[in-house]
């Protein structure tokens, strides 16, 4: 069932949103948060799927796994449009009982779960794309004019990259153990909830022995190779901004700025004026 | 010949069904057990062995074949899994990791209260265990199983398993990370525990000696299937064959080869799978 959560998941990948300077990707991803908002009508909507289907298209990443990755937040989605669609007051257009739908509770529940489903793909496209060391990394670079500040880059990144690392050791940790009880006659699956959370002490507890272990090992194996924190410290990939990363910035700036034009201009009106 | 106690029938396990990279952990094995009988698995890592013992409890359910443990269908949809869970018990590799309870009684008691049982019989129960691991009751019972040794943990996670009186006894690499001295402790309790309850024993080990010392039977395990079963003189018989897959053969079988390389066969050389017996083929040389 872990298994099936493909937000935040890696797509490995040779295309150019692959390949793509991780320091552009997450400036852009953040800009591409900000556009949404300011996409404030339909016309703005279309543009924003327009520049997220070209780059879903141009990262090769199967729109079936991009969709698989909203499954969790599924409930949030369904929960945001059925409260927009009841509570919003104007033109009653049906009403279920106690209950009324307007026009206008239509088009914001439409407008603010289309809004959540962009917000999602377009920050997954990240991760899909961008192993998460380097990922990290790219933070790290991004945060490296506030070390001066008192803020360390290098420990956040450093704890994010040990953080994502062993998320895959301590599930398969999580399953041995729970198979162990098991085979000792623990029952996770029956009785009421309480007797549910109290059947998960015999996980939980060899489950947070063992990572204390993990972490005291892996401390250790860090110190020995001359580990001493960020300073002085080299990386193996350096972050290169190159053509490919330039020629980005070009299309992710006209995109921007048709979502801008489109908002100070109020093309669709224009665009209703004129086909009516 | 009594009906067996474990019966494996065309068992097959498949990881990641119907994706690209679907592999199969345990590709139709089939094989029968005797009650009472010791026997052994032996294979190297990610030949399958861990899958296949897993199906022994129910842990696993195959994706065809059935499983049959003292007469009760394991692999049945409706099969009870506090029944199963009695017949066998499972010493997991690295089993101190699952102690979890604050004292060493809660902590092996908790099998046997899982099984329902009565608290005063829980208490002989666990007493019981104890002494099969040879853990003083009076002075291990109320102490944490965090502050024993290493070696004392894993007797008392044994003693855990133990506590349930399995039928059946599987152990995965119960000696593996422990020094000599526990390395020799827990392959003693192993014959001890055979003794006293008359188990049915399932080993799952790399060590060659230890398997050639103690099996009546082993089964070679490679790439999911069962390439060799036999008595542990059948299976060693083939050196370059175990050597192949990277098992290799008891040391005191290897010892005797080499003295046979180097001109000194030693009669009935095949049959030389312990210390003990290559002793007495010197001996018997020497006199």
């Amino acid at each position: 069932m872990i298994r099936d959560i493909t937000i935040g998941q890696y797509y490995p990948g040779y295309s150019s949103v692959h390949k793509l300077d991780t320091r552009l990707k997450i400036l852009m991803v953040l800009a591409y948060m900000a556009a949404i908002f300011v996409a404030s009508d339909f016309v703005g909507y279309v543009i924003v799927l327009i520049g997220l289907l070209c780059v879903v298209g141009v990262s090769k990443v199967p729109g079936r796994f991009i969709l698989r990755g909203l499954k969790p937040i599924f409930i949030i989605i369904a929960f945001t449009f059925v409260l927009n669609l009841f509570m919003t007051k104007g033109d009653v257009f049906v009403t279920l009982g106690p209950l009324q739908v307007t026009s206008q509770g239509v088009y914001t529940a439409c407008y603010m779960a289309l809004r959540i489903i962009f917000l999602i793909i377009g920050a997954s496209m990240l991760t899909f794309t961008t192993k998460p060391v380097k990922l990290t990394d790219g933070i790290e670079s991004l945060l490296k004019p506030f070390v001066r500040f008192g803020m360390p880059a290098h420990e956040l990144a450093m704890m994010m990259t040990i953080a994502l690392r062993f998320i895959p050791t301590l599930l398969e940790e999580t399953d041995k153990i729970m198979k162990a009880q098991q085979a000792r006659g623990a029952d996770f699956e029956t009785g009421n909830i309480f007797r549910r959370a109290k059947a998960l002490i015999p996980i939980f507890i060899p489950l947070i022995v063992g990572a204390f272990r993990m972490a005291g090992d892996l401390a250790m194996a860090m110190e020995a190779r001359c580990y001493r924190g960020g300073e002085g410290r080299t990386k193996m990939h350096e972050f290169r901004f190159g053509l490919r990363d330039a020629k980005a910035i070009v299309w992710f700036a006209v995109w921007f700025g048709l979502i801008v034009c489109e908002r100070i201009f109020d093309l669709q009106s224009m665009l209703v004026a004129w086909l009516s | 010949m009594p009906e067996s106690k474990i019966i494996v029938k065309n068992l097959t396990h498949t990881y990641n069904k119907g994706l690209a990279y679907e592999t199969h952990a345990v590709d139709d094995v089939s094989f029968e057990v005797a009650e009472g009988e010791f026997c052994s698995i032996v294979g190297h890592t990610g030949s399958g062995k861990s899958t296949l013992v897993q199906h022994l409890n129910g842990l696993l359910k195959p994706t065809s074949g059935s499983v049959t443990v003292g007469g009760v269908d394991v692999t049945a949809k409706g099969a009870s899994v506090i029944d199963v869970r009695r017949k066998t018990g499972m010493v997991f590799q690295y089993p101190e990791y699952q102690l979890f309870e604050e004292t060493v009684y809660l902590d092996v008691a908790f099998g046997p209260k899982n099984l329902g049982i009565a608290e005063d019989e829980i208490e002989v129960r666990v007493r019981e265990a104890l002494g099969l691991v040879h853990l003083d009751y009076d002075e291990f019972a109320q102490r944490s199983p965090f502050e024993l040794s290493g070696g004392q943990k894993r007797m008392a996670a044994i003693a855990g398993v133990l506590a349930m009186r399995p039928e059946v006894l599987i152990l995965d690499e119960p000696t593996a990370g422990l020094d000599p001295k526990s390395h020799e402790d827990v392959l003693a309790l192993i014959v001890d525990i055979r003794r006293q309850t008359g188990c049915t024993v399932l080993l799952v080990s790399h060590n060659m000696d230890d398997v050639a010392a103690l099996s009546d039977r082993v089964f070679v395990m490679a790439a999911g299937r069962i390439v060799r079963a036999g008595t542990p003189e059948e299976v060693f018989a083939d050196e370059e064959f175990m050597k192949g897959i990277g098992l290799g053969v008891p040391r005191a079988r290897a010892f005797a080869s080499l003295l046979a390389r180097k001109g000194l066969v030693l009669p009935a050389a095949e049959r030389i799978l312990t210390r003990g017996r290559l002793l007495d083929a010197l001996g018997a040389l020497t006199s």
